[in-house]
């Protein structure tokens, strides 16, 4: 009796939400229209999402309906790929690190995301069937009302204007089998074949909305070939910066050193005062080399992380940062030594940003391990309005993080305060 | 007077002695772990010691820990510390490990030898050495009250940081030594300082007052 129950509230209330996806659908399609001339694409986008947020409170509600244990799938996430339980599209997950400035998904990630594609018919199926089903659903109740309630009030209403039901009521037999005929299957039909509809709305919905495991599968490996691609890119333009550095800096200059001092030599009896110079020139050549082989050591890995650790190196970071900086860091372990690195840059370069651009009087940064991530949370109170357009900064910390397969996500509107959270997964 | 050398690299220790001992110093002892530096302060009671940062068995700042465990077992024992890189954190802690008779150079300053001379009897005689680039990395952390001084004061500043005496900083800034004390005293007043005429005293004030204004 409790499925009917629930089976008949979840149709009922597929009606007004299917009356939302009418409108959603008729804003796409507008939206979408108006997208061939320019102005519909922050409206598509806008559209879209709201679709998707449509999508999620239905499928939570079919899911409600068939129970966790009867909807078909497993509540763990097959892929492994760390998608929160109230984000069971993975929508948040997957679409937080392309976020413009208002926090509204970019139309691009929107239109390449696999599940656009499920909304859509869902979005369509509901859209046509939802509100025919509420009504079904409301009929057999009324009908089952109304053959009760017949067979008592059939000879009120005059001769000539009789009550019909199916039929004109115009007699006792009628009104004695007729009405209460109806009314038995009505009940039936809600008692029985009702949940059984309800059932199989609910799992066609769900299983349309919900990424298959494979569908699942090829999108986590599309999206780790492309971080592997990105982070092969980035190494390879990791070595050839440290090449050409060493190449042009420090290996010319001992080059010329040793061209100095060779010459040096030869000089020393004919003209030592030359001699001289050229050893003093080569002495001040070698300081310059070193300082250069510094700098290349302190950008490949500083030298700080490996004295100190990372809440060392964070210490020490923050200890220069200009603007009062409070750092939390949670106990860690020792991370794989990439992890470490790119965190550490990212903090660098965000204090960096938080320095120049800002115009904050206090900073906060939070350092914690969760779940095999490691999480940057880097907060201020300045101006905010971070645009990633105008500098490198932003971007390199993304790049750092998409290397490791993480992800960085900064939301800073125009009058402050900026956040930067960066993940970093962290299994080895 | 009588250096003790902590330095792993064989090649590295080597320079040193050559240097120190063609230079007038007595090299009583050259080891390269901190166990042996200990124990060669407890035997050879050396007048300096000079250590490097980064020892085995981790290669971190094993070096650093050493000479300020030394620093307490042998309260004033002068040390200078040599880095292949300059780290902040590391000079302050050296600072706040007692009065003065203290260094944090770069190794590559080693080469500019008559200033690394200069260094390591400052310090002997319980003087500071500062590298400039860890002054360098203070002074343009851009605190606000650094922001009262004047471009000159700054300079100033920066050279007394290293440890300089008034008569070094007036003869590279080029005036009087006079011209030089109203300029410190214009800094301490600036800073909220009491002025002292100790060399390092004043080194310590500057770097804690620099180190504190980061909270």
């Amino acid at each position: 009796m409790r499925t009917a129950t629930r089976a008949i509230r979840y149709l009922l209330g597929g009606g007004p939400t299917a009356i939302a996806a009418l409108l959603a659908l008729l804003a796409v399609a507008t939206s979408a229209v108006l997208s061939l001339v320019g102005i519909g694409i922050p409206l598509l986008s806008w559209a879209l999402s709201g679709v998707r947020s449509l999508a999620g409170a239905e499928q939570r509600r079919a899911t409600r309906l068939l129970g966790p244990a009867n909807s078909g799938r497993q509540p763990f996430d097959p892929v492994g790929s760390g998608r929160e339980p109230s984000d069971p599209v993975g929508f948040e997950r997957r679409w937080a690190p392309d976020r413009d400035r208002t926090g509204r998904p970019r139309l691009g990630m929107v239109l390449r995301d696999p599940g656009t594609c499920r909304d859509l018919l869902w979005l369509a199926l509901h859209g046509t069937t939802g509100l025919p089903a509420a009504a079904c659903c409301l009929a057999l109740g009324l009908f089952a009302v109304a053959g009760l309630v017949t067979p008592l009030v059939w000879w009120i209403p005059p001769a000539e204007a009789p009550m019909t039901f199916v039929v004109p009521i115009t007699d006792w037999p009628r009104a004695l089998t007729l009405a209460p005929l109806v009314a038995i299957v009505s009940l039936a039909a809600l008692r029985w074949a009702v949940p059984v509809a309800g059932v199989a709305v609910a799992r066609a919905y769900h299983a349309l909305l919900t990424p298959s495991v494979r569908s699942r599968l090829s999108a986590r490996v599309a999206e780790l070939t492309a971080t592997r691609a990105g982070a092969l890119d980035a190494h390879a333009a990791e070595l050839r910066r440290i090449e050409r550095d060493l190449h042009d800096g420090a290996q010319a200059r001992l080059v010329a050193i040793a061209i100095q001092l060779a010459v040096a030599q030869r000089q020393r009896d004919a003209a030592p005062q030359i001699a001289d110079q050229l050893v003093e020139k080569a002495r001040a050549g070698v300081e310059d080399a070193l300082a250069e082989l510094h700098e290349v050591v302190r950008s490949v890995y500083p030298p700080i992380l490996a004295d100190r650790g990372l809440p060392g190196a964070i210490h020490a970071l923050a200890a220069a940062c200009p603007v009062p900086l409070t750092a939390r860091i949670a106990p860690l372990d020792r991370l794989p030594a990439a992890v470490e690195t790119a965190a550490y840059f990212v903090i660098a370069e965000a204090l960096t940003n938080i320095a120049k651009h800002s115009a904050a009087s206090r900073a906060g940064l939070w350092l914690t391990h969760e779940n095999d991530r490691l999480v940057v949370r880097i907060t201020d109170n300045g101006v905010g309005g971070a645009d990633e357009s105008r500098g490198t900064g932003l971007a390199g910390i993304r790049r750092r993080a998409a290397a490791l397969d993480g992800y960085a996500d900064v939301s800073s509107p125009p009058s402050g305060p900026t956040e930067l959270r960066v993940e970093l997964p962290c299994a080895s | 007077m009588r250096v003790v050398i902590v330095e792993d690299n064989v090649l590295l220790q080597e320079g040193l002695s050559l240097l120190l001992s063609t230079s007038g110093f007595e090299v009583t002892a050259a080891v390269g772990t901190a166990d042996d530096f200990l124990a060669a302060i407890d035997q050879r009671q050396p007048d300096i010691a000079v250590v490097d940062v980064r020892l085995p068995p981790t290669f971190r700042d094993e070096g650093l820990r050493a000479a300020l465990t030394a620093r307490r077992q042998f309260p004033g024992l002068p040390v200078l510390v040599l880095s292949q890189y300059v780290e902040r954190t590391y000079a302050a802690e050296l600072v706040a490990s007692g009065q003065g008779a203290v260094g944090y150079l770069l190794k590559d300053r080693v080469s500019r030898v008559d200033e690394f001379l200069d260094a390591l009897r400052r310090v002997a005689a319980g003087g500071t050495a500062m590298d400039p680039q860890v002054v360098a990395q203070l002074v343009t952390a851009g605190r606000n009250p650094l922001d009262r001084l004047s471009p000159r004061e700054r300079e100033v500043l920066a050279l007394m940081a290293e440890g300089q005496a008034n008569t070094t900083i007036a003869r590279r800034l080029v005036v009087t030594e006079r011209a030089v004390s109203k300029h410190i005293g214009n800094i301490f007043s600036k800073l909220d300082l009491p002025p002292t005429d100790s060399g390092h005293r004043r080194v310590t004030a500057v770097l804690t007052y620099l180190n504190a204004g980061t909270g």
